[in-house]
C-alpha cells in the first residue's frame, strides 16, 4: 500500500523531506457542530519522541487519533486536511485503515488488555497480520515485545495467565508490548501513564526512551514534567489550535507564544 | 387509645356492621399516615423545633411510626386471613353429623358444599335478594335454596339439604364473628404500634437505624418468600411423585421406552419417560439450532454495525416480538408452517412426513419464537463490552469482524452462554406450541418429520379431563414435573459453572 508509486493524489507530488515521518497540513476536525481541531500543521520526525501537551479538551486526543484514522470509528467525526505518512496521504480512498493501523500503533489512556492470556494479548497483532510463519517465530516475537516493554521478567513464568490479572502498570506495559509486537513504524500513546502510580510511570517513561531507537513515538500527556523528561519535540495545543511547536527545551525554557508561557507556568489549566 | 373502641364501633357502623378487607387496609394506611405526622412532629417538638438537634432527620421518626403501625397489623391480618378459614372448617367438620358423611360423600366434598352455600348466602345478601335477617332464619322447608343461590350466580351441584344449610349457617356465623374479632385485633395492633412508636419518639431515639433495620428485614423477608415458595413447590412435587412411585415401578418410568397410558391401566401400562424426554430434547435442539445462530448474528449486527437509527427502530421491534404469547406461534405452526412443510416433505413431495404435526414444525417455530429473545439479550450483553477493548483491537489493525470474533465475543461469552441457557429453559418449558405443532404421541424416533410430544405437553394432557388422582396415569404428571424441575435445575447449575469458570479466567 505505502510502497506503491505516489500517483494517488496531486498533493502527494509536492516534495516531502524524508526525515519527517508524518506531516499534517491544515487539519480540521469536527464532531457534529463542534470544531475540535482548527488548521493544525505539524511535522513529526522519525526516531523521535514528540509530546502533545495542553489543557484538557483542547483536542490532543482527537488529533492523535487522526494519525491512525481511529476517528473513522466515530460516526459524527469529520476530518479534513492532508496527513501524510512517509509522503503518502493516509486519508486517500485507496488506503486501508486496517493496514495503516498496523503501521501506526496505538496505546490508550486506560490499559485495555483483551480477555485473553498474556501470550495471546501480545500475539494478537502478529497473528491477525500473519507476521509469524510458525510457532517458534511467534514465541520469539512475543518474547522480544515483552522484553522491550520491560515486562518479560515479571511474566515469563505465567504467559498463559490472563492479561487482565496483572496490576495496572503491568497491564499498560502489556498494552505497549502488544502494540510493539506488530512492528509499527509510529507508536501513538494517549496519556499512557495517567492510570499508573509513580513507579509504573517511571518504568513506562524509561521504556518510551528505549522505544525511540526504533520508532517514532507521539505521546499525549497532561504532565509537563513528563513531556520535558521524555520528549525531544513538544507541541502545545489550546482550544483546538496548535499554538506552538518546537524543541522541547525551547518550549519549556523560552516559549515564543504568551499562551504557552501561561500554560507552562500554570496560569492556564 | 381510649378512643380506640369508640373508633372501631364507628367504623363498624359505617361499613354496615362488618368491615371489608379493603376498608380495613385503607384505615390502616390512614393510621400510618397519621403515625408519620405524629412521629415527626413529636420528634421536632422534643428538640424544640430544631431539626439539627435530632439524632435522625425528622422524616425517619415519621417513617418509624408509620412502619410500627403497618407491620404488626398487616402481619396479623395476613396470618389471620390464612389461618381462620382453616380453623373454622376444622371446627365445623367436627360437628358434621356422622350419617351425612357415610352416604358415600367424602367429608371434603361436603365441606365444599357448605362453603359454597355460605358464600352464596353472603352474595345473596349483598345482591339484595335476601335481607341479612332472612339469611339467618332461612330454612329448606320454605325456600328453594338452590334456586335462590342460582339466581345470584352461585351454581350448586345438588339440592341443599337441611343439614347442609344448618352447617352453612354455622359457618357464616363463625366467619362473621371471626372477621369481627380480626378487625378489632388488627386495629388494636395498629393503635398499639402507633402508641409504642409515639412514646419512644424523642430527640435521642435512633430512628434512622430502626427504619434502616426494618427496611432490611422487609427485603430479606421478600427474598425468603421467593426461596421458600420454590422449596414448597419442590416438596409438593416430591410428595406426589413418591406417591406415584408407590404405584409404579421407578425403573419402568425412568428407562421405559414406550409411552402409552390408558385409564384403568394400573401399574402395567407403559409410562416410559424416554420418548417424552427425547421429544423435548429433539424439539429444543432444532429450536436452538435456528434461534442461536440467527439471534446471535442479528445481535452482532445490531450492536456492532447498525447505525443508531436502525438500531433504535429494530431493537424495540424485537422486544415486541419477544412478548408475543407462545400460543400465537402455536397457531402459526399449526396453520402455516406445518402445511408448508407437509407440501415439501409430505407424500406429495419427498414422502418423509405423514401429517402437519412434527418435531420439525414445532422446532422451527419455537426457534423463530426464540430469535428475538436470544438477540435482544445478546445485544445488551455485546453492547456492554467496553469500547476500550474494541479500540484496542482496531488500533492494532484488526478488522471489525476480527475484533468481534476475537475480542468482543470472548468478552461477552459468559453473558451469551447465559442467554442461550435461558433460551434452552424456555424451549424445554414450552407447552402450547408443542401441543399445536408437534403432536400428542410419545414416540421414540430419529425422523424429525415424525409427530412426537414433550414432557410439558404430556403433563397437561394427563391432568386435564376427568382426572382420577389415585391412578398412575394421572400421578405420572407429578413425576414428569419433577423430572422437568431436575433437568432445568441441572442446566442452570451447569451454566453457572461454565460462567464462573470463565470469569475466574478472565476478569
Ligand atoms: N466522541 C466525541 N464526540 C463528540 N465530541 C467529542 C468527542 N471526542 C472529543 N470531543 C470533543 O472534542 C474536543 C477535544 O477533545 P479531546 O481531543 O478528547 O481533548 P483532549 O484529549 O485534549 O483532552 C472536546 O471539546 C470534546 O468535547
Ligand atoms: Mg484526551
Amino acid at each position: 500500500m505505502f510502497d506503491q508509486p505516489s500517483n494517488l493524489a496531486p498533493q502527494v507530488e509536492t516534495p516531502v523531506t524524508t526525515d519527517h515521518k508524518i506531516t499534517a497540513e491544515n487539519v480540521n476536525v469536527h464532531y457534529g457542530d463542534t470544531h475540535a481541531i482548527k488548521d493544525v500543521n505539524v511535522k513529526i520526525d522519525d526516531k523521535t519522541v514528540t509530546a502533545f501537551i495542553g489543557p484538557s479538551g483542547c483536542g490532543k486526543s482527537t488529533f492523535l487519533r487522526c494519525l491512525n484514522r481511529m476517528n473513522d470509528t466515530i460516526d459524527i467525526c469529520r476530518v479534513s486536511g492532508l496527513i501524510e505518512l512517509d509522503g503518502e496521504d493516509i486519508n486517500h480512498a485507496k488506503v486501508d485503515p486496517v493496514q495503516l493501523r498496523a503501521k501506526v500503533g496505538m496505546v490508550f489512556q486506560k490499559p485495555n488488555p483483551f480477555p485473553k492470556s498474556i501470550f495471546d494479548n501480545v500475539a494478537y497483532g502478529p497473528r491477525i497480520h500473519g507476521q509469524a510463519a510458525n510457532k517458534a517465530e511467534l514465541d520469539e516475537i512475543v518474547e522480544k515485545s515483552l522484553r522491550s516493554a520491560a515486562l518479560w521478567k515479571e511474566v515469563k513464568d505465567r504467559l498463559h495467565a490472563p492479561g487482565t490479572g496483572l496490576s495496572g502498570g503491568q497491564q499498560q506495559r502489556l498494552c505497549i508490548a502488544r502494540a510493539v509486537a506488530t512492528a509499527p513504524e509510529v507508536l501513538l500513546m494517549d496519556e499512557p501513564c495517567s492510570a499508573l502510580d509513580p513507579i509504573a510511570t517511571a518504568q513506562v517513561e524509561e521504556l518510551i526512551d528505549e522505544l525511540r531507537e526504533n520508532f517514532s513515538v507521539v505521546i499525549v500527556t497532561h504532565s509537563m514534567q513528563q513531556a520535558a523528561r521524555v520528549s525531544q519535540k513538544t507541541a502545545f495545543f489550546h482550544l483546538g489550535e496548535l499554538v506552538e511547536f518546537g524543541e522541547t527545551g525551547q518550549i519549556f525554557t523560552n516559549p515564543h507564544d504568551s499562551r504557552t508561557e501561561s500554560y507552562i507556568t500554570g496560569r492556564i489549566g | 387509645m381510649i378512643g380506640g373502641g369508640r373508633l372501631i364501633g364507628r367504623l363498624h357502623s359505617f361499613a354496615g356492621g362488618d368491615m371489608s378487607a379493603s376498608t380495613l387496609i385503607l384505615v390502616l394506611i390512614a393510621l400510618a399516615a397519621l403515625g408519620f405526622f405524629l412521629g415527626r412532629s413529636r420528634a421536632l417538638a422534643s428538640a424544640s423545633g430544631n431539626a439539627q438537634a435530632l439524632h435522625s432527620r425528622p422524616h425517619f421518626y415519621g417513617a418509624n411510626a408509620a412502619l410500627m403501625v403497618l407491620i404488626p397489623s398487616l402481619a396479623l391480618f395476613a396470618v389471620w386471613t390464612v389461618v381462620a378459614p382453616l380453623s373454622i372448617k376444622a371446627d365445623i367438620a367436627q360437628s358434621v353429623p356422622s350419617g351425612l358423611v357415610d352416604e358415600g360423600k367424602s367429608l371434603d366434598l361436603l365441606m365444599t358444599d357448605v362453603r359454597n352455600v355460605a358464600e352464596g348466602l353472603d352474595r345473596a345478601v349483598v345482591a339484595g335478594a335476601l335481607t341479612s335477617d332472612a339469611a339467618l332464619s332461612i330454612d329448606t322447608e320454605t325456600t328453594d335454596v338452590r334456586a335462590l343461590l342460582g339466581g345470584v350466580g352461585v351454581a350448586l351441584g345438588a339440592n341443599v339439604g337441611p343439614e347442609v344449610l344448618k352447617l352453612a349457617k354455622t359457618y357464616r356465623a363463625k366467619s362473621a364473628s371471626s372477621s369481627n374479632i380480626m378487625t378489632g385485633l388488627v386495629l388494636a395492633a395498629a393503635m398499639a404500634g402507633l402508641a409504642f412508636a409515639f412514646l419512644r419518639t424523642n430527640k435521642d431515639f435512633r430512628a434512622r437505624n430502626t427504619v434502616e433495620a426494618t427496611v432490611r428485614a422487609t427485603l430479606i423477608f421478600a427474598a425468603m418468600v421467593a426461596i421458600l415458595t420454590t422449596v414448597g413447590i419442590f416438596f409438593a412435587l416430591i410428595f406426589n411423585t413418591l406417591e406415584f412411585f408407590q404405584l409404579y415401578n421407578w425403573k419402568d418410568y425412568l428407562f421405559g421406552t414406550t409411552w402409552h397410558p390408558h385409564s384403568g391401566g394400573g401399574s402395567d401400562q407403559p409410562l416410559g419417560l424416554i420418548p417424552l424426554l427425547w421429544g423435548t430434547i429433539y424439539i429444543s435442539l432444532i429450536a436452538l439450532a435456528v434461534a442461536v445462530p440467527i439471534g446471535l448474528f442479528a445481535a452482532i449486527y445490531l450492536a456492532e454495525y447498525a447505525s443508531p437509527r436502525v438500531r433504535g427502530t429494530i431493537k424495540p421491534l424485537l422486544e415486541v416480538l419477544a412478548g408475543i404469547p407462545s400460543i400465537v406461534y402455536g397457531l402459526f405452526a399449526l396453520l402455516t408452517v406445518g402445511p408448508l412443510l407437509l407440501k415439501v416433505f409430505g407424500n406429495e413431495g419427498l414422502g418423509w412426513m405423514q401429517g402437519a404435526s412434527s418435531v420439525m414444525t414445532a422446532g422451527l417455530v419455537m426457534g423463530i419464537m426464540l430469535i428475538p429473545f436470544v438477540s435482544s439479550l445478546s445485544d445488551d450483553i455485546i453492547t456492554a463490552v467496553p469500547q476500550a477493548l474494541r479500540d484496542g483491537s482496531l488500533g492494532l489493525g484488526a478488522t471489525p469482524s476480527e475484533t468481534i470474533r476475537q475480542v468482543v465475543l470472548p468478552a461477552a461469552l459468559p453473558g451469551i452462554v447465559g442467554a442461550i441457557i435461558l433460551a434452552t429453559s424456555r424451549a424445554i418449558g414450552e407447552t402450547m406450541l408443542v401441543v399445536f405443532g408437534a403432536g400428542a404421541a410419545g414416540k421414540l424416533s430419529l425422523n424429525p418429520f415424525e409427530a412426537m410430544t414433550t414432557v410439558t405437553a404430556k403433563i397437561v394432557s394427563q391432568l386435564t379431563g376427568d382426572a382420577d388422582f389415585t391412578a398412575p396415569e394421572v400421578l405420572v404428571a407429578y413425576a414428569l414435573g419433577t423430572t422437568l424441575f431436575v433437568v432445568t435445575l441441572c442446566l442452570n447449575v451447569i451454566a453457572q459453572i461454565i460462567v464462573s469458570k470463565y470469569q475466574e479466567q478472565y476478569s
